[in-house]
């Protein structure tokens, strides 16, 4: 794995914003790294839709939302020094997709903690960056935490949680 | 078109004329719907008799969408469930969390445990508007929850002579939602009002399959909690809390000593090391009701986990092989 492919993954949350403002401040001004930043799609869950209409509708809000998210990332990656070629935005639709019905990479929605980490893998990133919401044990028991589940899977590559 | 009394008096020609609503193949203004009415579904036709209730804490609260219905035809009840989308808060312990209803996740589910007699059976159709109508079989018999609390046993009477076998049932009910899990559904709403005790069979049967949430990490987490909150209450033959906790041993010196670890992860006056107050429970389940109490390092992930650690303990208290 290569330290200086760096894999950022986020949502669209403040807490990815605070992960890629770290990165881009403390690499601003450095030409050596590779930087992907990595949205892995969940679109809405059509069980809580009437319709398929109102269900796209939704999905392409989120998505509208996202890749706004996904481009100031990119905005705050280059305005820190980081030079354009080396920032690249990667989102992932879900296989089920409501508005990417035909993406040829896609997530199967089981996970996305593995998701993430099988772009890393394969992506030959030796560094990967994620926020960290700072959830609860309960609710960590309860939900999940993508951020905790990436920390115990991850391998052969070094891990920043950015809390 | 016929109307609703030419329908009604086909079957059931001493029906009373004034007492005939309306005939509706569209069930969007559920409110409106009431005794009298006759829901056609696909040329099946529902004599609509009440709307369902909630009952806690003596306070009943109707479900407008639910409707208690005769099927004309067979004279047999059902509950019809119409289409409402709601979006509620539902808090646990000291979280909240967002809640859906939907139609198209129970009617799913439906079709996946048709015959399967761990669960509520029926089917759903839509109707005229393209509403998902959920056709329920009746359950009849107790909740579970009530059941227990009925039992006139003392609690180490109970637990040595009863637990075994209501925990093998469990066990069962516990495998039911793991073949959920395993077909990538969940049952998403697990507590004591959705845990039935039918009626001649015996059987332990879920109801109620229509909440839903947005995704997580961990899709099995909430089900896996529902069930370790029943196994708290089966354990204690009631939710043992900081307002009720039994004192089978207290000598009038020294009283039982709880501390904040004691109690449930999101339930901070229910009781979870139950040993404390049962010394005759036995460590390996007192460890299994530990996972789901405040100070747990760990947590079931799978209901397979659960099982695994639970199984084992029902043949250990059958044996009586008591550590203190």
């Amino acid at each position: 794995m290569d330290p200086k492919k760096i894999l950022i993954a986020v949502d669209a949350s403040d807490n990815a914003a605070r992960a890629v403002t770290y990165v881009a401040e403390l690499l601003g001004g450095s030409a050596d790294f590779q930087i992907t930043v990595l949205y892995i799609e969940r679109p809405p869950n059509r069980d809580l839709y009437p319709d398929e209409a109102s269900w796209i509708e939704a999905g392409q809000a989120q998505e509208l939302r996202i890749r706004t998210f996904l481009q100031q990332a990119k905005s705050n990656l280059t305005g820190h020094g980081i030079p354009p070629d080396a920032v690249t935005i990667s989102y992932v639709p879900h296989c089920q997709s409501p508005v990417n019905p035909a993406a040829q990479q896609c997530s199967i929605g089981t996970s996305i903690a593995r998701d993430i980490l099988q772009v890393q893998q394969q992506g030959d990133f030796g560094t990967l960056v994620i926020g960290r919401r700072g959830v609860s044990r309960a609710e960590e028991f309860l939900f999940g935490s993508v951020t905790t589940k990436v920390t115990h899977l991850a391998k052969d590559c070094t891990v920043w949680v950015v809390q | 078109m016929p109307n609703a009394y030419e329908i009604i008096s086909r079957f059931d020609p001493e029906f009373p004329r004034k007492r005939a609503g309306q005939l509706l193949t569209d069930t969007t203004e559920f409110m409106s719907i009431t005794y009298g009415d006759v829901i056609d579904l696909n040329g099946r036709y529902y004599l609509v008799l009440r709307d369902e209730k909630e009952r806690s804490f003596g306070v009943e609260d109707p479900k407008y969408w639910v409707k208690r219905c005769r099927e004309l035809s067979t004279g047999e009840r059902k509950i019809l469930k119409l289409v409402f989308y709601e979006r509620f808060p539902v808090s646990m312990g000291s979280m909240e969390i967002e809640c859906f209803r939907s139609p198209r996740k129970e009617a799913r589910i439906l079709d996946l445990v048709r015959g399967d007699w761990r669960f509520m059976q029926g089917y759903s159709h839509d109707d005229a508007a393209g509403n998902n109508v959920r056709v329920l079989d009746v359950v009849k018999g107790d909740l579970l929850s009530l059941h227990i609390d009925r039992l006139e046993a003392d609690h180490r009477t109970y637990f040595f002579e009863m637990l075994p076998d209501i925990l093998e049932k469990f066990a069962e009910s516990c495998r039911a939602i793991d073949f959920l899990h395993r077909h990538g559904e969940n049952h998403g709403d697990i507590r004591r009002d959705h845990l039935w005790l039918e009626q001649g069979t015996g059987n332990y049967v879920w109801i109620d399959f229509d909440y839903t949430y947005e995704f997580q990490e961990n899709p099995c987490g909430l089900d896996i909690f529902g069930l370790g909150n029943l196994l708290l209450y089966l354990v204690g033959k009631k939710f043992c809390t900081t307002f009720n906790i039994p004192r089978p041993d207290f000598d009038g010196k020294a009283d039982v000593s709880l501390e904040a670890a004691d109690f449930s992860l999101l339930f901070k006056h229910r009781l979870a090391n139950l040993r404390k107050v049962y010394p005759y429970v036995p460590p390996s389940l007192n460890t299994v009701l530990m996972h789901f109490s405040c100070t747990s390092e760990v947590f079931y992930f799978t209901v397979a986990e659960l099982l695994e650690d639970l199984l084992p303990c029902i043949d250990e208290i059958r044996r009586g092989r008591i550590t203190t």
